[in-house]
C-alpha cells in the first residue's frame, strides 16, 4: 500500500502553491478595498475586472483618465490637467483599477456624482445619439450631392457637334 | 432643392441653439439632488470626528470652501449670519476644498468660524459629492436626503428661503 501522504504530497503542494498565490494577490487587493469608503463599496459592487499593477496600471489610468473631464478646467481631460481636482480624481481612479474594478465600473462611478457631464464622449444613447449619427448624416447628405453632380455632369457635356462647332469658331476667330 | 438641404441642415442646428441658449452653461444639476447624501466619517480641525449619519433630525448645510476661492471669502459672512440664525435648527459644516490646513486655520481666526471645518484627505467626500469648483453648497433635509446645490457665492435670502425649504 502507497503511504497516503505520497499521494496528497502534489495535491497538498498545489493547494499550498494556490494558497501562497491568492495571498499574495488577494492580500494587496483587499487591502486596496479597505481603503475605499463603506459606501463606495456598496456603489461600486464587485470588482468586475482583473487588479491591474505596474506599468499596465498606470497605462488604464491614463486612458481612463483621458475619458474623464476635468470638473475645473475648459474642454480638458482629468488626464491632460495638472489642476489640483483633476489629479484627485486621478489618484482614485488609480485605486480603483489597482483593486480591480473596470473602466466601465469607474465611469459609472464618478457619473453617480458628477452626472453624465463628466464623460467627455457622451454615451449614445437618447438624444445623445444626435450627436453620433448627425456627423454621419451630413457626410452621407454631402456624399450624396456630389454623386448627383457626378451623374449630371456628362448630361451637361457638350454634344460631338457642338464640339466641332466650337473648334470651328475658335479656328476661325484665330484666323487659321 | 437648395433650399430644402439648407433648411434640413440649418433648422437643426437653429434649434439646437435655441435649446442651449435657454439653459446656464455652468449650471449643471446634481444628480445627487432627491437621493440619500453620501455619507462621510471626516474629522474636523479639532480632531473630532463628524459622522454624517448621525446628524439626522435637522437639515444639513455642507458648503465645500477654500482661502484661495473669492466667492467663498464673500459668501463667508453669510454664513456666519446664517449659521447664527439658525443655531440649534441647522446643522452646518464647512469641507476644506483643495486648500492648506493653516491657510484655513488662519482665515477662521482672523474672520470668524460657522461652523466645524472638515478635512477631506484626498478629496474623496469632494469626488462623491460631485464637486465642480467651490464654494458648492449640499442642503441636506432632516432625513439625509439631498434637497439643494448651490454653485457659486450664495445671498442670504437664498440660504435662508432653502434652509426653510427643507424644514
Amino acid at each position: 500500500m502507497r503511504p497516503v501522504i505520497g499521494a496528497a504530497g502534489p495535491l497538498a503542494t498545489a493547494l499550498l502553491a494556490i494558497g501562497f498565490v491568492a495571498t499574495l494577490v488577494g492580500g494587496p487587493i483587499m487591502a486596496l478595498q479597505a481603503e475605499l469608503d463603506p459606501a463606495e463599496l456598496e456603489l461600486l459592487g464587485a470588482p468586475a475586472g482583473a487588479p491591474l499593477s505596474g506599468l499596465e496600471l498606470v497605462t488604464k489610468t491614463n486612458e481612463v483618465a483621458g475619458l474623464m473631464r476635468c470638473p475645473v478646467c475648459q474642454g480638458l481631460s482629468v488626464a491632460d490637467s495638472p489642476m489640483d481636482p483633476a489629479q484627485a480624481m486621478k489618484r482614485k481612479i488609480e485605486r480603483l483599477l489597482a483593486a480591480g474594478y473596470s473602466e466601465e465600473q469607474v465611469l459609472s462611478f464618478f457619473e453617480t456624482s458628477y452626472g453624465e457631464f463628466i464623460r467627455l464622449s457622451p454615451k449614445p444613447e437618447g438624444f445623445n445619439l444626435v450627436v453620433w449619427l448627425l456627423p454621419l448624416a451630413m457626410l452621407a447628405l454631402g456624399i450624396a450631392l456630389v454623386a448627383r453632380r457626378v451623374r449630371a455632369a456628362p448630361q451637361d457635356a457638350p454634344s460631338g457637334e457642338e464640339l466641332a462647332a466650337y473648334r470651328e469658331r475658335v479656328r476661325r476667330e484665330l484666323g487659321s | 432643392m437648395a433650399l430644402v438641404v439648407g433648411g434640413l441642415i440649418s433648422l437643426p442646428l437653429i434649434v439646437l441653439l435655441a435649446l442651449g441658449f435657454r439653459s446656464d452653461p455652468r449650471s449643471i444639476e446634481s444628480p445627487l439632488l432627491g437621493l440619500p447624501a453620501p455619507s462621510f466619517e471626516l474629522e474636523d480641525l479639532e480632531g473630532r470626528t463628524v459622522r454624517l449619519d448621525e446628524l439626522r433630525g435637522r437639515p444639513v448645510v455642507l458648503n465645500f470652501w477654500a482661502t484661495w476661492c473669492q466667492p467663498c471669502i464673500v459668501e463667508h459672512p453669510v454664513l456666519i449670519r446664517t449659521a447664527e440664525r439658525w443655531a440649534g435648527r441647522a446643522h452646518f459644516f464647512g469641507v476644506i476644498y483643495h486648500d492648506e490646513r493653516s491657510k484655513i486655520e488662519r482665515f477662521l481666526r482672523e474672520r470668524g468660524e460657522w461652523g466645524p471645518t472638515l478635512v477631506d484627505p484626498g478629496s474623496d467626500v469632494a469626488i462623491r459629492y460631485g464637486v465642480y469648483g467651490a464654494p458648492e453648497t449640499f442642503i441636506l433635509d432632516g432625513s439625509g436626503i439631498v434637497r439643494h446645490k448651490v454653485a457659486g457665492a450664495m445671498r442670504p435670502s437664498e440660504l435662508e428661503r432653502l434652509l426653510a425649504e427643507v424644514s
